[in-house]
């Protein structure tokens, strides 16, 4: 095992030398033109992306990209919260739900994208559906066992302080399962925005995702790469709001947190 | 007291119910006939389509390019982790790429992969390989790292060298984090094999769920929902067999999503 850890700045700087030895070398080979014509100079894409931001093309394709996502997100979300919670603490529910989910849990749910294309047209709509189902398992499953994992202590002491069913739910089962639920909303956001890129790619006329493989039919990789970039930003950027939302929800809170993983 | 049977039916009802609302929805024409076909149509199109072998050369292509990639990103992913957990150096190096690329869609990247490895397995089992290598590691790193000091210090207490403390210690302590991280790559796999043929190829089971469907084959399509559904059901509960083999001290794994 190592001694002692590096100081923050040592760490820092040693964080960054592999991604820019590796930018180095890509702008250095375009510069030099002895690069295939697909890697395009880093400096050559940023001078695109704000090319395209100040045209606003940019901003109509992530628009059109993040409304799915989040419709999709938005939808699954609620439905698998809300599903997981009452399954969490209604058996018949439970029973319901457990040998379905548990069936059709590893099954990559973007192979229904074709037949929702046919159902729904190739529009936004079957693209939200497919990410709502994407989003609908971990939030389903995190809420249960967030909901069922709740320390029985609890649920006795507030029942025999009087609390009565709902007063039971909001203040102990809920605030106590909420670590879990932010758990299952972060792995489906990461999901959300997988099967958005994939299914834009797959098949549609707007988003980053169809950009990306128009720009790269068109031979235009620096709009590929712009693309790209804008994916890799949503991407990190909701990740990080997310994680930032949960640290100000849970502040303070002792409650359900000795189960839950970060 | 409920008997076995009473059980098995309380256990398993909702399957069969979900199953004969799809049949009456289908049947009845609320739902248009050919959109959705009846599960005696799709049985029979699953049927036709594995006497005629096309099922199981379109799986095998799409599994082979899954395990590739996967078995890839394991074997790079444990060393990876483990390197990451033992020399601070390889943590200093590698931990902003892994944090920072974590939440990033690297599907994204496809089309650049074309570009390099070529439009045919290559860069599919590379994309997969890159996509399952992130859970993998990330988990191999937090495994090791999460191995009870005590225990380490007792093996050395008790004369342990070094490589008896790496093998006896501190692999099997991070085992089951390792097992959940593949459990998490498994259906990363799945997708990706699944999207990428659907985008740009005209073999596997993502092409051939594409090609039945538009061409209003949806029949046919279905029997290729059903059988990705076959494999990642199957694969998931291989693995989580595997696991409470090797890993046969700490029983019951239960769903991801922790972890």
């Amino acid at each position: 095992m190592s001694a002692a850890a590096y100081s923050r700045g040592t760490r820092a700087a040693l964080g960054l030398v592999l991604p820019l030895a590796a930018l180095a070398a890509w702008e250095i080979r375009a510069r030099l033109g002895d690069a295939p014509s697909y890697l395009v100079a880093p400096s050559a894409i940023l001078a695109t992306v704000w090319e395209m931001i100040a045209s606003g093309e940019l901003w109509k394709h992530t628009g059109d990209s993040v409304f799915r996502a989040l419709a999709g997100y938005g939808i699954g979300g609620a439905c698998g919260i809300a599903m997981g919670l009452l399954a969490g603490i209604a058996r018949p529910v439970e029973r319901f739900y457990d040998p379905i989910v548990s069936l059709t849990y590893p099954v990559p749910k973007i192979v229904v994208l074709p037949i929702l294309i046919a159902w729904l047209g190739s529009g936004d709509g079957s693209k939200i559906a497919v990410i709502t189902a994407a989003v609908f398992y971990p939030t389903f499953i995190n809420a249960l066992y967030g909901a069922k994992g709740v320390n029985k202590l609890y649920v006795w002491s507030a029942r025999n302080m009087g609390a009565g069913a709902f007063t039971v739910f909001r203040k102990v089962i809920l605030p106590a399962a909420l670590p879990q639920v932010l758990t299952g909303l972060r792995i489906g956001l990461a999901l959300a925005f997988i099967v958005m890129v994939a299914a834009e790619m797959a098949n549609s006329r707007t988003g980053l995702g169809h950009l990306i493989i128009a720009a790269e039919d068109s031979m235009r990789f620096d709009l590929m790469y712009a693309a790209i970039l804008a994916i890799a930003v949503i991407g990190f950027a909701g990740d990080r709001l997310l994680v930032a939302a949960r640290r100000r929800v849970l502040a303070g809170q002792t409650l359900g947190k000795e189960g839950a993983h970060a | 007291m409920l008997s076995a049977v009473g059980r098995f039916v309380l256990r398993w009802y909702s399957v069969p119910l979900v199953l004969a609302v799809w049949e009456i929805l289908a049947r009845t024409g609320i739902i248009s006939k050919r959109l959705m076909p009846s599960l005696v149509e799709i049985a029979a199109a699953t049927w036709a389509a594995l006497l005629a072998g096309d099922l199981q050369f379109h799986a095998g292509i799409s599994l082979g390019r899954a395990f590739t990639g996967y078995a890839l990103a394991i074997v790079f992913g444990v060393l990876l982790g483990v390197a990451m957990a033992r020399w601070r150096l390889f943590d200093a190096l590698f931990e902003p790429i892994f944090s920072f690329g974590y939440p990033v869609p690297k599907i994204a990247l496809y089309p650049v992969f074309i570009f390099i490895f070529g439009l045919g397995s290559l860069s599919k089992v590379m994309l997969i390989f890159l996509e399952c290598l992130y859970p993998i590691t990330v988990n191999a790193f937090y495994g090791m790292r999460q191995v009870d000091r005590a225990h380490v210090w007792a093996a050395r207490n008790m004369g342990a060298t070094e490589r008896q403390i790496f093998w006896r210690v501190l692999l099997p302590g991070a085992a089951p984090s390792i097992f959940a991280g593949l459990r998490i790559a498994l259906p990363i796999a799945l997708i990706v094999v699944i999207i990428t043929e659907m985008i740009g190829e005209s073999r596997g089971l993502g092409y051939y769920i594409t090609y039945a469907s538009a061409s209003f084959e949806y029949a046919m399509a279905f029997a290729g929902v059903a059988a990705v559904a076959a494999i990642g059901f199957t694969l998931d509960r291989a693995l989580v067999w595997a696991r409470n083999r090797i890993i046969f001290w700490e029983r019951g794994a239960a769903f991801i999503g922790a972890a």
